[in-house]
């Protein structure tokens, strides 16, 4: 009964060396990738020098016109992507002549944000607005998408600059610096000692904030000391005990930095377990979510970061204006409803000062 | 060897198959129509291909899925396995300076080597699918992460864009890669001994081992295809997306097992077939396409497509009954 052994092996040979012969070979040199890297200039405008943002191609003049705009932000379902569709509603609404819709994969999954975008390729969307869940890996997509004419715009996480036509900055480091540093000196006062809990020693963000931080301290307040720098590695318990270290090594400690949504809440409960609320402020990054039992009891009087109702309003407005040819390479302002007049700073949208949270205002946002 | 005598009588079985294989057919004709009335940008060319780039990893992940379940196994390790290579490949490539090449070579070989753990620890060691490949999904995952760092790689040159962005005349280039192997799938299932061996396990091990058939030596096999499939999968993959990350193909694993299923394959072993799953596949991504195309929202999406899945389960169960 035995069947031949090598009949079975030279299938499995067969379909391995196909395999590797189908992988292995380097691609004819002959083959073009699908999409061209570079985009065509646009033939009637200028760009100016070093401009890198993509530019759309042959896209029909929508000066006026409806706008059919999809909104694919990281994933939906939670608190924060509700707020920046809120907003992008809201403005939708206030501009009329847009069809608006957000839909995203209820993961944050690169695979699955490249699958919608494309899919809203394929229904010949006017804009598509994004917030990228990787940088690179959406950037091909997008980039199908300015070859096909559609404005392509992105928000709170951007693509490669060359993927994406503008980009609404919700904060920069410098502003968000200087806001945590002025949110501090009112509490201790210039002269105060004050120290940093950081998420991780390396952690790109946090350190580019702590530079910013310690730039703006020097040039206003420098008699600001800032006495050290532990990390909390994303953990809500070495935050916590990295304060009560804080405490009992520098005792004339007047303020204490937390800077991630864990190291916040953390050094906030240290603080308060110590008893010390009130004379030890505590300043930092946080979501109102995570904060909101400590500002409420008063222990933590601030938390700083951005609305992200704003931002999806602001991105929207920017859609509108880049349509309407009012928003393009060189613009320096961008007028946004409400929010006034935002600065433009080269491919990027400014959305100003960050939003400070305090305990009247904290409970209208959810996330 | 004189007679081919598998253990299982051919003619009922390739008549159940015919049927399970012909209703899955005609859903998914019913849903070609049905979405092509709803939206005239779905029945397109440009759409139908473009979705084949979006659905071949997982399709070369089903094709050895299915021959694993058809011997009565799972490997749940497969996204996993993906993420891992996928990340040797941009490790391999960035940071050791390896060429392109030979960094995609050692992609496969960790593939490769992913499911030969699984295969040894599931044929020799005789730990149950489940619970091996439950483990390996863990670990495989740790290892992306680890070596990776949680930092992707990055700046693949131009012409590395072939393999998941590229065309072969009118066709993707991995739609033509993925067409080959679903036809050697398709003979190796139903035209060699070593397919028939799959069924038998499946269908009854013990009386397997005793008509004399390597179980052990088949098994591992299976695993270590699912392994090299992931290793071409996570190729194609970083082609098509330009980065490697750890997080990448995170739960593939059920969309995979989801169209081997939907494709007629028995979850208990034994019966199934490659065109089985290739209709399943089809008919969960034309729908999730199809519907999106037509407006409708991502979450409901999933509720249609949940719900189809439990029909065509049922409508299968009928005709075999009949």
């Amino acid at each position: 009964m035995k069947r031949n052994p090598l009949n079975r092996s030279f299938v499995v040979l067969a379909l391995s060396s196909l395999v590797i012969a189908a992988c292995a070979a380097p691609p004819p040199a002959a083959q073009q990738p699908a999409a061209p890297a570079q985009p065509a200039a646009p033939a009637e405008s200028q760009l100016p020098a070093g401009w890198k943002a993509g530019i759309p191609k042959n896209a029909p003049d929508r000066k006026g016109k409806k706008l059919v705009i999809r909104d694919v932000p990281k994933l939906i379902g939670i608190g924060y992507f509700a707020a920046t569709t809120k907003g992008m509603e809201q403005a939708a609404a206030e501009l009329g002549n847009i069809d608006f819709k957000t839909d995203a994969p209820t993961e944050a999954k690169i695979e699955k944000q490249i699958e919608f975008i494309d899919n809203f390729i394929t229904q010949g969307v006017d804009v598509i607005l994004f917030a990228a869940n990787d940088p690179v890996a959406i950037a091909p997509v997008l980039k199908k998408a300015l070859d096909q004419g559609i404005l392509v715009i992105g928000y709170d996480a951007d693509a490669q600059e060359d993927a994406r036509q503008f980009f609404v900055n919700q904060a920069t480091f410098e502003a968000i610096g200087a806001a945590l540093i002025e949110d501090m000196v009112s509490q201790t006062g210039p002269d105060a000692e004050v120290a940093i809990v950081t998420s991780s020693l390396t952690a790109p963000n946090q350190n580019r904030w702590i530079e910013e931080m310690k730039k703006y301290a020097a040039a206003k307040y420098p008699n600001l000391k800032f006495v050290v720098t532990l990390p909390s590695e994303e953990d809500q318990q070495l935050a916590f005990k990295a304060t009560q270290d804080i405490m009992k090594t520098y005792p004339n400690v007047k303020g204490v930095f937390g800077l991630s949504s864990v190291a916040f809440p953390g050094a906030a409960d240290a603080v308060k377990q110590a008893g010390k609320c009130g004379q030890i402020a505590v300043v930092g990054l946080s979501t109102p979510n995570q904060m909101r039992p400590f500002v409420k009891e008063g222990c933590v009087k601030s938390v700083v970061l951005w609305n992200p109702i704003d931002l999806g309003y602001a991105a929207v407005y920017a859609a509108r204006a880049v349509a309407d040819g009012e928003l393009k390479p060189g613009a320096t302002t961008l007028k946004a409803g409400r929010l006034g007049e935002l600065q433009v700073r080269g491919s990027e949208i400014l959305l100003g000062p960050p939003f400070i949270f305090t305990k009247d205002n904290i409970d209208k946002f959810d996330f | 060897m004189t007679a081919r005598t598998p253990t299982l009588s051919p003619a009922r079985h390739v008549r159940v198959l015919r049927t399970q294989e012909g209703v899955l057919f005609i859903i998914l004709l019913v849903i070609i129509v049905v979405l092509s009335l709803l939206s005239d940008r779905f029945l397109t060319a440009n759409n139908l291909l473009n979705q084949t780039r979006l659905l071949t990893e997982t399709a070369l992940l089903a094709l050895p899925m299915t021959l694993i379940i058809i011997g009565g196994g799972i490997d749940l390790s497969v996204g996993s396995t993906l993420a891992w290579s996928a990340v040797m490949l941009g490790f391999s490539w960035q940071l050791l300076g390896l060429p392109l090449p030979l960094a995609v070579l050692v992609c496969l070989l960790t593939g490769l080597l992913g499911g030969a753990v699984n295969g040894y620890l599931i044929a020799y060691v005789r730990v149950p699918p489940l619970i091996a490949t439950l483990a390996t999904l863990a670990i495989y995952r740790g290892f992306s992460f680890g070596i990776s760092q949680a930092r992707s790689a990055r700046g693949f040159p131009e012409e590395f864009a072939f393999w998941g962005q590229g065309q072969i005349g009118p066709f993707p280039t991995q739609f033509v890669v993925l067409v080959v192997l679903i036809v050697a799938a398709h003979l190796l299932l139903s035209r060699t001994g070593f397919g028939r061996w799959v069924y038998a396990i499946g269908n009854n091990e013990v009386a397997a081992r005793y008509s004399g058939i390597p179980v052990e030596r088949v098994k591992f096999t299976l695993y270590a295809l699912s392994g090299l499939m992931a290793g071409l999968a996570a190729f194609i993959f970083t082609s098509r997306v330009t980065t490697t990350r750890a997080d990448a193909a995170t739960g593939l694993e059920l969309d995979v097992i989801a169209a081997v299923v939907l494709g007629g394959t028995s979850i208990f072993g034994g019966s199934g077939s490659v065109v089985g799953t290739m209709l399943g596949l089809a008919i969960i991504t034309l729908l999730r396409n199809g519907l999106l195309l037509t407006g409708v929202k991502g979450d409901a999406t999933f509720m249609v497509i949940g719900v189809v899945l439990i029909i065509a389960v049922l409508i299968n169960d009928l005709v075999r009954k009949r």
